[in-house]
């Protein structure tokens, strides 16, 4: 009955392993989050951390709206599920379940031993915390005990009871106190597989009666794809992919996840793209198979990699792969498979094969092959086939990141330009650059980021389609024949009228790039403590270049709490502010004004403090020796020794 | 056909020379064991009571003389304080003993803190040092607190070199799986109530373990009590049964031989939990 908000959490070991790296999520009310990957990717870790059975290195957790980072586990008002059941041995069922509530107390007025309300002076009932009585206790175990049909265990003890029963014992312990969040920690792993498969479904009933949040862990993508209204795929300690089942299974954005997530796993192929006209070319790498798809297809991609050299994995599904004769016909794409052997799973078969001739289809070589058929196929080994593509699904990473080159939101829109004496031309439109743009004349390409496509301006251009993604909707635009693709808030329609932030907009022209400003900038700094004017006040600030910014207390107590108590002193932080948060005055950190930015409606000053190189945001011109002064609320703090962001 | 009986024979009379020889050895070793034993109780009920009268090795006549002297004749030797003074400082050193033990072990498994393992090397460093190697030095701070000639002073000592033979409690507490504790946690219990309310109830082999050893230890030391304790009167059985004369020696196998009577049925009554503890310590599950 609650919704989580966690936010840059991390946790680092004291040897400086990092368990957690940067887990930003936000868990609305009663819905059902899992956690999945493979073993030691901090999946546990991190529900643990919700828990309060582990500390949080940085970041911010909030349950409800209370930031809990400190907080005990008992007061976060949360139940957790463990693995092992971890019951109470000694105890009955019946006290394992109400041990929680006999800790608990619960808002009531003062009676006397008739349980009439006993009065103070003005006429009012005197508030007070009780503990459970006995009857109220008995109520409430029974209540949770005949949702899981455990009514009849309660008085044995846990060593008397079976796998299956215990965990029901151990849930009932958790459900008993209505928690505001559900945590389950690999809960079914313990049970046999057919226990598994029941429990499962009884775990999603009991999260649909109960109406609260659950969080989910488990290595088994089956659970989490079964069970989950959302899921976090992590690995190493990294978030992957957040996102609903079905959205996982067709959109993984990276190939960890598109390996992880479906049985048996997706194929991938190293291959190379190349566009010719409105074609694109796939060459399998290791073996003679090539495709061809239409452009249309891969339009979202990155033009770098259609250049027919840069190495990429293609991912086909085992059921995007066909052996039947007549759907073969039908697809655009088809490659031939030598098969090696087969596995028949009764509704149906998994068929092993290569698409290299001389590999032996029994290793996962990156040209092996599998391919579900349907039913009880007879399949000749070491036959050669044909087997048809369905390339509506295909899936395409980038060979070093692993990251997916098809993303349903494109990060950029790539446009070919020219330019001259200030004017822009792309798609037959001629807009005026902004003059912090200089470049020379010539023809080149442009990048635009599609955040950075902005709803007011004097582009003209028409809708062509709108796509919901996850919330945000992906318009496609039409530019004069040319495509650009921008994000809304709202579905578009018709003819709009759209502008450029030019400010995040890259120019390639005539071998002269014109880089975007970046969004943030950083300044190495230290951490002070001065005394204040008061008696015994302390002054913290952040110091850089020997100017020191006091801090508020909120961003000095979540650095204190990152870095352990005295060692803040000791470290090395880089802070960073966007240049909205930077205003130019008479003291403050000395900058060497380098030039002025003119973007028409904004003005940036580009300056040098020290080494770096920093954007402020003014209103006149400036040059020669400018101070300038960070907003100390805004800040953000990363500390450089382990890479972690504390604030 | 004969040749298979022959060999079921041969492989049976092999069984039974096995058992004859085992069983041969098992009853040397016990008589080893147990004849001094035999020979203290045979010398205990001798009339005469000093082992100068003695027929050879036996005591000639036999009597119930030396066990009544023992608290009938307290003017010199009074055994009854003795007895009771020792199962003080016993009872109290077992009780405080073994709630520093269990409370230092339950530290060790269960918090993680700065030293820890520096604490655990060094008592385990210490605990190699024979106990009496530090008597000089424990009666230089027993005379700085004033504490020589009192039974608080030996009790303190006991209790307090009690957990550092807290190994064998942590072993224990290890195997009572962690995720207790945090499910108790989260249930809203304390520390305390996590130890008072779940480990404790778990732990009662290991209870009566500690406590067995930390009773037993106090009840038969010689050395401590000879050192801090001077008036006869505060004297514990060990230290007085050595100030007894030499021609008491029926009196003294009478002494010894009735401290051991308590401690035997602590044993019997306790040996379940006792193999029970000792073993459950021995091994991490």
């Amino acid at each position: 009955m609650a919704n989580l908000s966690l936010k840059h959490i991390y946790k680092v070991y004291p040897n400086g392993a990092k368990a957690v790296n940067d887990f930003n999520m936000q868990i609305e009310d009663k819905e059902f989050i899992v956690f999945v990957g493979p073993s030691g990717c901090g999946k546990s870790t991190t529900l643990r951390m919700i828990a309060g059975l582990e500390p949080i290195t940085a970041g911010e957790l909030k349950i409800g709206d209370v930031v809990v980072n400190g907080m005990e586990p008992k007061d976060r008002d949360i139940a957790m599920v463990f693995q092992n059941y971890a019951l109470y041995p000694h105890m009955s069922i019946f006290e394992n379940i109400a041990f929680g509530l006999r800790m608990r107390k619960i808002p009531d007025i003062k009676r006397d031993k008739e349980g009439n309300p006993v009065l103070d002076k003005e006429g009012k009932e005197i508030p007070v915390m009780r503990k459970y009585n006995k009857q109220e206790l008995a109520e409430k175990v029974n209540e949770a005990a005949e949702i899981l049909g455990i009514t009849e265990y309660l008085k044995r003890k846990p060593k008397e009871m079976s796998g299956g029963q215990r965990q029901r014992v151990a849930l009932g312990r958790a459900i008993v106190r209505q928690p505001k969040v559900m945590l389950l920690d690999e809960p079914l792993s313990n049970l046999d597989a057919k226990l598994r498969t029941q429990m499962r479904s009884e775990i999603v009933k009991l999260h649909k009666k109960l109406q609260t949040t659950f969080i989910y862990v488990t290595h088994d993508q089956v659970e989490a794809m079964t069970m989950g209204t959302r899921i976090v795929v992590m690995k190493d300690g990294f978030v992957k992919q957040i996102d609903t089942p079905k959205n996982l299974y067709k959109y993984p954005a990276n190939k960890f996840v598109a390996g992880f997530i479906g049985t048996p796993q997706m194929n991938f192929f190293e291959a190379t793209l190349k566009k010719t006209g409105d074609k694109v070319h796939i060459e399998f790498k290791n073996c003679d198979a090539k495709i061809t798809v239409p452009y249309s297809l891969l339009m979202k991609t990155t033009p770098q990699y259609l250049d027919g050299k840069k190495p990429v994995y293609l991912g086909f599904r085992a059921e995007d792969i066909t052996l039947e004769r007549d759907k073969t016909a039908s697809c655009q794409a088809k490659i031939k498979v030598r098969i090696s052997h087969s596995e028949e799973l009764g509704t149906e078969t998994l068929v092993y094969g290569d698409v290299n001739m001389n590999g032996d289809g029994y290793t996962d070589t990156g040209t092996q092959v599998i391919i579900k058929a349907g039913g009880f196929k007879e399949i000749e080994p070491d036959t050669v086939v044909e087997a048809g593509l369905d390339i509506g699904a295909i899936h395409l990473f980038d060979a070093e990141t692993e990251e997916s080159i098809l993303p349903r939101i494109p990060e950029y829109n790539y446009l070919d330009c020219k330019v001259k004496s200030g004017k822009l031309t792309f798609s037959g439109t001629e807009v005026q650059l902004p003059p912090a743009i200089r470049c020379p004349d010539g023809k080149g390409e442009m990048l635009i980021p599609v955040s950075a496509i902005r709803w007011n301006g004097g582009i003209k251009a028409k809708v062509t389609d709108c796509e919901n993604i996850n919330g945000r909707i992906l318009v496609t635009l039409d530019i004069n024949g040319g495509r650009l693709y921008a994000l809304s808030d709202e579905v578009k329609k018709g003819d709009v009228l759209i502008g450029i932030d030019y400010k995040k907009a890259t120019l390639d022209i005539s071998d002269e790039r014109v880089s975007p400003m970046p969004e943030v900038n950083g300044l190495d700094g230290i951490f002070t403590k001065d005394k204040g004017e008061g008696k015994g006040e302390l002054v913290y600030s952040l110091e850089i270049n020997g100017v020191k910014i006091p801090t508020p207390e909120d961003v000095y107590l979540k650095m204190f709490s990152a870095t352990s108590g005295r060692k803040v002193y000791n470290c090395r932080f880089r802070y960073e502010w966007t240049p909205y948060d930077f205003t130019v005055s008479e003291s403050g950190i000395e900058a060497e004004a380098l030039e002025t930015l003119d973007y028409g409606e904004e003005k940036f000053i580009k300056c040098a403090v020290g080494e770096e190189v920093i954007y402020v945001r003014a209103d006149g011109e400036y040059s020669g020796k400018i101070h300038i002064i960070p907003d100390a609320g805004k800040v953000s703090v990363i500390e450089l020794e382990r890479n972690i962001r504390i604030v | 056909m004969n040749k298979a009986k022959a060999k079921v024979v041969k492989a049976k009379s092999k069984k039974v020379f096995n058992v004859v020889i085992t069983y041969c050895i098992l009853s040397i070793v016990a008589f080893i064991f147990f004849f001094p034993c035999l020979w203290l109780i045979l010398a205990s009920f001798s009339k005469s009571g000093s082992i100068y009268s003695f027929d050879g090795f036996f005591p000639t006549e036999y009597g119930f003389d030396a066990f009544k002297a023992l608290f009938t004749d307290t003017v010199m030797y009074n055994y009854k304080r003795w007895f009771f003074n020792t199962l003080f400082i016993a009872v109290m050193s077992c009780i405080l003993g073994t709630l520093l033990t269990i409370l230092t072990a339950y530290c060790m498994s269960r918090f993680r803190f700065k030293s820890r393992k520096a604490m655990m090397k060094a008592t385990l460093l210490l605990g190699m040092f024979p106990s009496f190697m530090g008597t000089i030095a424990v009666y230089l701070i027993m005379t700085q607190f004033n504490l020589i000639n009192q039974h608080w002073g030996l009790i303190l000592i006991y209790s307090a070199q009690a957990p550092m033979g807290y190994m064998v409690q942590k072993g224990f507490f290890d195997t009572i799986p962690y995720s207790i504790d945090e499910a108790a946690r989260i249930d809203g219990a304390s520390n305390f109530t996590v130890f008072v309310k779940f480990i404790l109830p778990l732990s009662k082999p290991m209870l009566v373990y500690t406590a067995l050893t930390s009773f037993t230890w106090p009840w038969s030391d010689f050395i401590l009590p000879k050192m801090l304790l001077i008036d006869k009167d505060l004297y514990t059985v060990a230290v007085g049964l050595m100030s007894l004369g030499e021609t008491e020696f029926a009196r003294f196998a009478a002494g010894s031989i009735f401290i051991a009577i308590p401690i035997i049925l602590l044993y019997f009554c306790l040996v379940k939990y006792m193999i029970n503890g000792m073993a459950a310590g021995a091994v991490k599950e």
